[in-house]
């Protein structure tokens, strides 16, 4: 078996029964690993009408044939589940080196279905697995179970996956970590995990990855890894981490300024990666095998959070709790609201972003103290933020309400249309920490498109506008075309992001990081596929690669249309095309921007073979794709989603 | 090789999203067949010039400079 481990580990935790399934080499071929594999379980084994809690669902932790190889930054693993945020598909990616360790001890996937009596934890060492009890970690902050664990198991090498507070108590945006630090974010599944009573997975592998062609694999490989060395983003995120964005997004308008009423604040460097590195910065880190070591570690050396430390933070987990809920004066009270979010466990962009639309609901008197308990909820009011984490994770008081996220919230205060006017969130799941007014129309339109619930800057990380002009000819070479590199044009975006989107989906299947794939562009999709194909022996051709992507991004959006999503569904917040970018300081490039996104779509559902009126993937496109079973699942649900009852529906979760 | 007119060329150099028209019409005129279509669809661009020129629909050098200058200096190849 040549780069796959061949077979996946599925844990029944109600039953306490632990197979192990054979991968054949023709489902291999078709899904490639990671979120290919994962995406495939959830659409046949998660129907749509569960509810996310349902014991009977499943998470499934995807990894693939090049991770624990030596090619550049193939450590990520990604977790799928039925999203609690937005109650459709929902997935997240995560760094670190467990993912290198699950190959190492014999698995490409791990699923985990039913529920445990008792708070437990799996302990995988290698073709040997328990269900152990963690009755004693429940309760436990990640970095403080991974050591208990590591004392309990008596090895300090081990690596583990774990849930923080904010999972066990079922906060609908709570996120895993593995290695303490590396988290994977979005959609929930933290949340899912405990629901199951899990506390995290511990993994021990003493194999290998086998290569196929492993002169012609170190070949790829090592030519990679010279490109790196003058790559203009790699020495950028190597110096300064993500933070690096902090300025540019500033200048350009794409900052969030309380809950993006504006893109960005006069004081923005205060939060700037320099000035983290200068004050704050104690170490960097990096993932398995990665040649850029974006990763921050953080200490806190004066003031009130003096003497806290943690892994991070990145720039979407920085600018959430910080410059989205007003807070930048003290960048300090920024790190420590990014080292709460990760103690407890939760996505640190639902969290700013369910505070940020509560504090816009209080500004604009849709919400008063009789429904935050008595919280003012000022902008930029770090007491109140920090309590809010905290309650949130906890589910106490207002806390409760908003541990729902934001739309769930704004229902349950009775807040009607005007409430979700202000949840700056696509199908349940908030915007990011990029305003695509500024980063570009090419992200506005994927945050439209997004297959994990809308609103994500990592579907297609459209990074053809971001960091286009760092590559001259680059987007010629893809689009042929170098308008679309302007971020405040509609020319090419929609080829842009179909392109993207398929790019991004077949490297979510290898597991590799964007940062050496989209953001610097060092690794370009043909050297995906000559490192793939050196490592397990295929001779898939380009379109063939592509093709696993393009498959992917369907099969998800099909399990959206099961849910009753589609084309009325396809829309940004109103904020974007709404109101023009108001001015925040005199060099900024995009005053007076909005998102055309309504220009756009019609463009792109041609790219996408997407029906006119439904949105949903044709028929014809879904056979294409060796998907005719899922063409026969939505046949019958075009003629529901056009009748009048189901348009009357607003819908903004599920 | 002319596969479209002056017209056809100046119509898709000032479309704003000009690609998979691009595509439609090369298939329509049998330069490329619908497997091409999908293909190229997929993988972009380059893909499609280097074909192009392989298949000496376009000139070496035309292809060279449809690769340096993008879509419309391949239009205007096609339509010579």
């Amino acid at each position: 078996m040549d780069g796959w481990a061949g077979q996946r580990l599925r844990v029944d935790l109600t039953k306490g029964k632990i197979t192990k399934e054979p991968l054949t080499l023709e489902y291999r071929k078709k899904w490639i690993g990671g979120r290919g594999f994962n995406s495939d379980v959830i659409y046949n084994e998660v129907p749509p009408e569960m509810s996310p809690f349902d014991p009977r669902t499943r998470v499934c932790f995807g990894v693939g044939p090049m991770n624990g190889t030596a090619a550049p930054s193939t450590g990520r693993v990604t977790v799928t589940c039925k999203s609690p945020l937005t109650g459709g598909f929902g997935d997240s990616s995560m760094g670190g080196h467990w993912g290198a360790e699950v190959k190492y001890a014999g698995y490409d996937q791990i699923i985990i279905q039913g529920k445990a009596k008792n708070p437990v934890y799996i302990w995988i060492d290698d073709d040997k697995v328990e269900i152990r009890d963690a009755s004693h970690l429940w309760g436990k902050f990640p970095r403080d179970a991974d050591t208990m664990i590591k004392e309990e198991l008596k090895d300090e090498d081990i690596h583990i996956m774990l849930i923080g507070p904010a999972g066990e108590n079922m906060v609908r945006f709570a996120c895993t970590f593995n290695d303490v630090w590396r988290a994977a974010g979005r959609t929930g599944h933290g949340a899912v995990i405990g629901s199951k009573n899990l506390k995290g997975i511990a993994t021990r592998g003493s194999g290998g990855v086998k290569i196929a062609r492993p002169k012609e694999f170190m070949e790829v490989c090592n030519k990679l890894r010279q490109k790196f060395k003058n790559d203009p983003m790699k020495i950028g995120l190597y110096e300064l981490g993500s933070l690096c964005l902090i300025n540019f997004a500033n200048k350009d308008g794409w900052l969030p300024w309380k809950n993006l009423q504006y893109g960005g604040t006069p004081l923005a460097n205060n939060m700037s990666g320099e000035t983290h590195s200068q004050t704050v910065l104690k170490h960097r880190e990096g993932c398995y095998a990665c040649p850029i070591c974006c990763g921050r570690f953080t200490e806190i050396k004066e003031g009130r959070w003096a003497g806290e430390h943690f892994g991070g933070p990145e720039y979407e987990h920085a600018v959430p709790t910080g410059p989205r809920v007003g807070i930048i004066e003290d960048a300090n009270d920024i790190w420590h609201n990014a080292r709460l979010t990760n103690d407890l466990g939760m996505d640190g962009i639902e969290t700013g972003a369910v505070i940020s639309s509560a504090m816009e609901w209080y500004q604009r008197g849709l919400i008063t103290t009789k429904d935050t308990g008595g919280m003012e909820l000022e902008w930029g009011d770090e007491d109140v933020v920090d309590q809010l984490i905290q309650d949130i994770a906890y589910r106490r008081g207002f806390g409760n309400v908003l541990a729902e996220g934001a739309s769930r919230a704004s229902d349950k205060l009775g807040l009607g249309d005007d409430g979700q006017y202000y949840t700056i969130a696509t199908r349940g799941m908030a915007l990011p920490g990029d305003d695509p007014r500024g980063l570009g129309f090419g992200y506005g339109l994927s945050f439209a498109m997004g297959t994990r619930g809308g609103c994500d800057h990592l579907r297609s990380l459209c990074c053809l506008e971001l960091s286009g002009a760092l590559y001259p000819g680059l987007n010629t070479k893809y689009l042929g075309d170098e308008r679309p590199q302007k971020p405040t044009t509609t020319a090419g975006k929609p080829y842009m992001v179909y392109y993207e989107e398929n790019q991004k989906a077949v490297v979510d299947c290898l597991n590799v990081c964007c940062f050496t794939t989209h953001w610097s562009y060092a690794v370009l999709t043909q050297d995906q596929l000559d490192y793939f194909n050196a490592c397990t022996g295929l001779d898939m051709t380009l379109d063939e690669f592509l093709e696993v992507g393009e498959r992917v991004h369907n099969l998800e959006r099909a399990y959206w249309a099961l849910l009753m999503s589609g084309a009325r569904e396809d829309r940004v917040p109103e904020r974007f095309t709404n109101e023009p970018m108001p001015q925040h300081v005199d060099y900024q490039t995009n005053v007076g921007a909005t998102l055309p996104i309504g220009e756009m779509l019609p463009k792109y559902y041609k790219y996408r073979d997407y029906e006119a009126g439904t949105g949903f993937p044709s028929e014809r496109k879904l056979k294409q794709l060796g998907l005719g079973y899922v063409a026969e699942d939505i046949k019958p649900l075009r003629k529901k989603y056009m009748s009048e009852t189901e348009k009357k529906k607003k819908k903004y979760y599920y | 090789m002319a596969v479209m007119n002056k017209q056809q060329a100046k119509k898709l150099a000032e479309m704003n999203d000009f690609f998979l028209d691009l595509l439609n019409l090369l298939k329509e005129k049998r330069v490329i067949s619908n497997k091409e279509h999908r293909t190229f669809l997929l993988t972009g661009y380059e893909k499609l010039v280097e074909h192009l020129g392989k298949k000496k629909i376009i000139s070496p050098v035309d292809a060279k400079k449809a690769m340096k200058s993008g879509f419309t200096s391949l239009v205007s190849s096609l339509s010579k």
